[in-house]
């Protein structure tokens, strides 16, 4: 695997990542019309322009930063095509794949129309548009788990095995819930074998399933649910903290208690939150663990350059741009002071 | 009030009229005093539960942005999907002063996490904050439905009752009190005429007496 020109191909990638100075930029356009015209000097003019023939104001930077983390991933799986690198980036646009089949159960589940479901996919995945289309035709939940193990692909593995619990209690959750534990489980799996790149793999995904499991367990205290019901949600294979220690913070009667808990992990920046910031919202201290993430993963950048990390590096980075932009065009549409969104940003 | 019979019986009837109007109206005012305090008792639970709503409100729209913004508004359609959609609420009534107001049952929106319908995993805590003060602002608008229901048909219940009450204070009870003097007054010059013509009778009749006393006293001197 030569990673020498995956290598410089992605830096070159990198390099049209939009900086610091450009997002200030654009956080201080006055109005949709001129961000809309701001981005359009940027590599997303093309999927800008495209978008703007179907969609208007917000709706049309979203569909055109879909687009172009759909075309972006695209084009670096072209070339790396074959390749060990094409394993590993595939574990994590596997995620969109997860994301769409989630968001195909629970339409066909209440009974969404095909466009509403259409509408709400990602095809960044493996599964391209045409597979996705195919499948929103199925009529119901047990026929897309079907059409899926018809296809051969892996997700019908879970969704088959917790159908039947499913069909009993009618609980979507439960198949939602055995869908995202096999993913990860699946990802650990492909990156078992000791080697450099795997390893960085895998102290990515198990940062991701640490930071996962936190989020779950603090969700889960501050809404007091039974310790037995949890366990079911969290998932094996976390760096720093594993089933025990989970099921310790389990035991805490407060989000604050579990905090304090972690200050002996990678996670004790959580404490340093003040409880008058926090107040019981989980979302403060979600995006501090979330920023942990992609700072993690923007930093494999800095990985051997002739391994996978900065394919990797350059995943996250893409994300952080992409969610950074959407955040400022959704606060444009609402008039939100500057500093408050400057806060909301997840600047890595 | 030319079609009214200026009769006693008339005028009996009449007063009984006035009497009952007067005190139809000081029912209907007494009945709209209490309309008024039970209407004033919910309106200012309406008003604070109003306040609460907008606040309610604008915190929920604010959670929805900050969701939308950070997990992309597709993920939160897609949560939107698992969430079971139907809410049932039981309606009952009761009356107030005659006026039948609504009484919703009060089942609560909230659900707890696990009870949302989507997965944990993949989900956020600022999609749990999103449902959660959308939830809450649900819980306040069925209350608020039921208590502003209740004030809109007292409301219309009050303006109703001070339509009658003035109907009852500015036109039928002057209409039956004039005519009533009309009658009072017809009778009376009937009775002044009748007292006139008897005192020109008797007049008459005393000339004649007198006439006919005169005529028999010239006669008797003629004949002396």
């Amino acid at each position: 695997m030569d990673y020498g020109y995956v290598n410089a191909r992605i830096r070159g990638m990198k390099s049209y990542l939009l900086d610091r100075h450009t997002l200030e930029n654009l956080i201080f356009q006055p109005d949709m019309e001129s961000l809309i015209a701001d981005l359009e000097k940027t590599p997303y003019r093309n999927d800008i322009i495209a978008a703007k023939v179907q969609y208007s104001d917000v709706l049309c930077i979203e569909y055109a930063l879909r687009k172009n983390f759909t075309h972006t991933f695209r084009k670096i799986l072209k070339f790396v095509k074959d390749s060990e690198a094409e394993r590993y980036i595939r574990i994590f646009l596997h995620r969109w794949d997860v994301q769409n089949i989630t968001t195909i159960i629970r339409g066909k589940n209440i009974h969404v129309t095909n466009e509403e479901i259409l509408d709400c996919l990602v095809p960044a995945g493996e599964m391209d548009e045409a597979t996705l289309t195919e499948l929103i035709k199925q009529p119901d939940v047990r026929a897309v788990i079907d059409m899926l193990a018809t296809w051969e692909i892996v997700y019908a593995r879970p969704l088959t095995e917790h159908f039947p619990r499913f069909s009993e209690t009618g609980d979507l959750a439960i198949l939602e819930c055995a869908l995202d534990r096999y993913y990860y489980e699946n990802a650990l799996e492909t990156v078992r074998k000791r080697s450099y790149n795997n390893a960085l793999i895998r102290d990515i995904l198990g940062t991701e399933i640490d930071i996962v499991n936190i989020k779950t367990i603090l969700r889960m205290i501050r809404d007091h649910v039974k310790e037995d019901l949890v366990l079911d949600f969290l998932i094996e294979g976390g760096k720093e903290l594993d089933i025990e220690d989970l099921k310790y913070l389990l035991t805490l009667h407060s989000v604050n208690e579990a905090v304090r808990a972690l200050e002996k992990t990678s996670y004790r920046f959580l404490a340093d939150i003040p409880e008058t910031v926090v107040m019981g919202k989980i979302s403060v201290l979600e995006k501090q663990l979330e920023k942990y993430l992609i700072r993690k993963g923007v930093n494999a950048f800095f990985s051997d350059p002739l391994s996978v990390g900065s394919v990797i590096g350059y995943f996250w980075a893409k994300y952080n741009e992409i969610t950074n932009i959407r955040i400022i065009s959704r606060c444009k549409t609402a008039d939100f002071p500057l500093d408050q969104l400057k806060e909301e940003l997840i600047y890595v | 009030m030319e079609q009214v019979k200026p009769t006693r019986m008339e005028l009996m009837k009449t007063k009984a009229q006035i009497k009952l109007a007067e005190q139809g109206r000081d029912l209907l005012r007494e009945k709209m005093d209490a309309l008024i305090q039970e209407f004033f008792k919910i309106l200012s639970t309406v008003s604070a539960s109003r306040d609460e709503l907008d606040a309610i409100s604008r915190s929920a729209d604010l959670a929805l942005l900050v969701a939308q913004a950070v997990d992309d508004p597709v993920t939160i359609r897609s949560a939107s999907f698992a969430t079971r959609r139907a809410i049932t609420v039981d309606i009952t009534g009761k009356n107030i002063m005659g006026v039948p107001v609504p009484v919703i049952e009060k089942k609560r929106v909230s659900k707890s996490m696990l009870e949302r319908g989507y997965g944990v995993i993949a989900t956020s805590g600022r999609i749990d904050e999103t449902a959660e003060r959308f939830e809450a602002e649900l819980d306040l608008l069925i209350e608020l439905a039921e208590t502003e229901t209740a004030m809109r048909r007292l409301g219309g219940e009050i303006q109703r009752n001070r339509r009658r009450v003035n109907a009852l204070e500015q036109v039928l009870i002057p209409e039956l009190k004039s005519q009533a003097k009309f009658i009072k007054n017809a009778i009376e010059e009937r009775e002044r005429e009748d007292l006139f013509r008897l005192k020109k009778v008797k007049r008459i009749l005393e000339r004649k007496k007198k006439a006919q006393k005169e005529k028999a006293a010239k006669k008797t001197q003629g004949m002396g």
